[in-house]
Parts: C-alpha cells; structure tokens; sequence
C-alpha cells in the first residue's frame, strides 16, 4: 500500500516541478516517473511472493508439527516395542520377587527389594514387611507371586506406568494353597539403566 | 494510508510551493539512489525469493512426512484402541432392569464377530434373567492398557481393571474388582470388542 502511495507523490511531483528535476537528472520527468513505478511493480510483486513463500512454508510446517506431536506420539507405549518389552520385562520379575517369600527367606525378598524398589515405593514396603516377616514365620506361611498379564499405559524415556495383573498362591504348611488375584498399578523410573518401581499402588 | 498521501500532493499543487518541492527532491533522490544500487539489491532480493521458495518446499517436506508418519499413526490407533476398549468394558458391566433394552442394545453396538452373535442370541433369556432379579449394574474403569497391536489386521488387546458394583432390590450392594482381558477388531465403525473375559486366575501358578 504504501509503495504505490509513494510512488504517486513522485510522479506527481515530478509532473509539478520540471524544472528542478531537470537540473539534477537531465532526463524528462514523466518518462523517469513511469520508468520508476514500472522498475517498482516487480519489487512489490517478489516482496509479496517473498512473504507468501515464506508464510506457506511456516503454515505447512505448524500443521507438520501439530500432526506429530500429539497426546499420543508422546507416549511410547507399544511405539517404542522394545522399550514397553523391556519395562514389562523389568517390572514383572521386580514384582515377582519382591511378594514371593518362604518362612526363614525373608532377607533374601527383603535384599532383593533394595535392588528394585525406590523412593516411595521402597517405604511403603519396608513398612508391611515387617508385618510379613513375622506372620510368615509364625504361620509358617509361603507366598508366591506371578504376573499374569502386565501392560504399560503411559511410557516415556525415564518413565513408566503400568498396569500388572498378580496371582499370589499362599501356602501354610499342611493346608491346601489358595490363590488370589490382584491388579496393581505401577510407576517406574529409569536410573541408570534400569526400571525401579517407585510406586505401588492397588488400582 | 495511500489516500492520504494523495491528499498531501493536492495541496502540494494548489499552494506553497516550499513543502511541494521538499517532498519531491527527497522523494527523487531516494529513487535515483536505489537505481544506482540496482543489480546487488536485485541479486539480494532473487536469493530471498529462492529462500523462500525453499522454506515452502521445506515446510511442504515436513507436512507431508508428518502425515505419513507410521509411529504417529499407530500411537493414534493404540489410544483410539484403548478409549474404545474401556468404554466398551464399562457398557458391557452396565445394566439396569429398569432401562433393560437401552442396556443390551449398547452391549451390542460395543461388540462384533462371536461376542456380538452371542449376545444377540442369549439376548431375550438373559433380559428375563435380569427382569426377574431386577438387579442394577453399574462399573467404572480402573486402569487400562493396550498389551497388543497390530495396526495392519486391526487387532489390538487390552487388560482393563474394573470395579463393579451389582445393586438387587435386597441386601447391600455387591463390589467386586475384576480383571479383564479383551481383544478388539477394528470396523467401520470403530474399534469393537470381538472377545472378552476375565483374567484366568491359578493358571500360571504352580
């Protein structure tokens, strides 16, 4: 817009002032205004073509983006299959571990927990074991623990939530095993190379 | 804006002759000043043009591997999966005696294959069923998650944690927690449950 408004106040007063153009350009006034406004049109038509190119690019670029990161394309459960295998793997035998005990083999599930257990998680469990150990050997009890199906819900580089399907087979001595079934949430986090389970909970 | 340079011409023609001139020369001069700086500015602005034409190219690069992205459109199918999944988990531990045929009708619309026949041929016995217990049931989802995909057969499976709560006319209302697996077939309609039962338990135990 303002380029055409430029364009018409020199002309115009080109066409007002002979003279003084005269003397500076030697060329006649109305040639040099219309030579100027034809030498602009292509300016203005490469600026205009310039910003069209250049928004296009941006636009088609946004929607890129927008179609990539989605809710969905930041969780890699199942994307990233060996990751969701290798944290299902992790957290399962974690799990299995740390509920299977026999009487007088409650250190071995406790040490074993240290390994695989942190944070909140860790706590929570050293407070019911104390429980555990001391039933275990009284009753004479042995629990073992296996996961029968486990999923990852939410994963992303560091972090894992599953979902953990448990059969937990009680034993006392002389009486028949009975089994129950139980579904635990799980979150883990990745430290050094390996899935730590940082929270239980019971869905 | 340019009409009201025209208006600033006008009067330049009409009157004072000092401000017509003054605009006139700087206008001049700024011209005459581009025209000597003509082929570097004309190189310059070819390059931009080139440059944006590539960033076009460029932005039109990045749309179009967006939409053929594979991983993107897979993590889009296992949520659309599990959405589908769960809701058809909940339909199908939801009924009440009261809105009876409202009830089985959802359970049919949130299955297909086997499970949808079964359904539509136990239909009338169970309805009688649940008319003569005049039990209510209601489930809310847990958690769930999508254990399997395969994105090409339209299959995906699902483990899904449900609380299920049975009202009768009598006594207090029953909760029960119960862990289910599904498998899922994708239709035209979306994905549906084509199997669904609880998790065996015992079998794995030694």
């Amino acid at each position: 817009m303002s380029a055409i408004g430029g364009t018409t106040t020199v002309s115009g007063d080109a066409a007002l002032d002979p003279e003084a153009e005269e003397t500076r350009t030697g060329t006649p006034d109305p040639e040099d205004g219309t030579d100027v406004s034809r030498r602009r049109w292509p300016r203005v038509l490469g600026a205009l073509l310039t910003v069209a190119l250049i928004a296009t690019g941006g636009a088609l670029y946004a929607e890129g983006r927008q179609l990539r990161d989605t809710p969905a394309t930041a969780n890699l459960a199942l994307t990233d299959a060996e990751a969701t295998t290798r944290v299902t793997g992790d957290v399962s035998s974690a799990l299995s571990k740390v509920f299977s005990y026999g009487p007088g083999a409650t250190a071995t599930t406790r040490a074993a927990a240290e390994e695989v257990l942190a944070g909140k998680a860790l706590q929570q469990y050293a407070a019911l074991f104390g429980q555990v150990e001391r039933q275990s050997a009284d009753q004479k009890l042995t629990l073992t623990t296996e996961v029968v199906r486990s999923g990852v819900t939410r994963l992303t580089d560091d972090s894992a939530h599953l979902l953990v399907f448990l059969d937990q087979v009680y034993e006392r001595r002389g009486r028949t095993p009975t089994t129950a079934s139980a579904q635990l949430t799980v979150v883990a986090e990745l430290r050094d190379g390996r899935w730590w389970i940082v929270e239980i909970g019971s869905t | 804006m340019a009409r009201r340079r025209t208006t600033t011409v006008s009067t330049g023609t009409s009157g004072t002759r000092g401000t017509s001139r003054t605009t006139g020369t700087s206008g001049t001069r700024g011209t005459s000043r581009t025209t000597g700086t003509r082929n570097p500015t004309l190189l310059a602005a070819l390059a931009l043009v080139v440059c944006a034409a590539g960033a076009a190219g460029w932005g039109g690069w990045q749309r179009y591997e967006a939409s053929h992205d594979d991983a993107a459109s897979f993590a889009q199918a296992r949520d659309d999966a599990l959405a589908a999944g769960e809701q058809a988990v909940q339909n199908m531990n939801t009924l009440d005696h009261k809105e009876l045929e409202q009830g089985l009708d959802s359970w049919e619309q949130s299955t297909t294959g086997d499970l949808r026949r079964q359904l539509v041929d136990g239909r009338d016995d169970f309805a009688r069923q649940i008319a003569e217990a005049k039990t209510v049931s209601t489930a809310k989802v847990l958690s769930g998650a999508v254990t399997e995909l395969d994105e090409r057969a339209g299959r995906a499976g699902v483990m899904v944690a449900l609380r299920v709560t049975v009202t009768a006319p009598k006594g207090e209302p029953a909760v029960k927690e119960s862990r289910l697996l599904g498998t899922l077939t994708r239709t035209s309609g979306g994905w549906k449950l084509s199997a669904l039962g609880q998790a065996p338990v015992g079998s794995t135990g030694g």
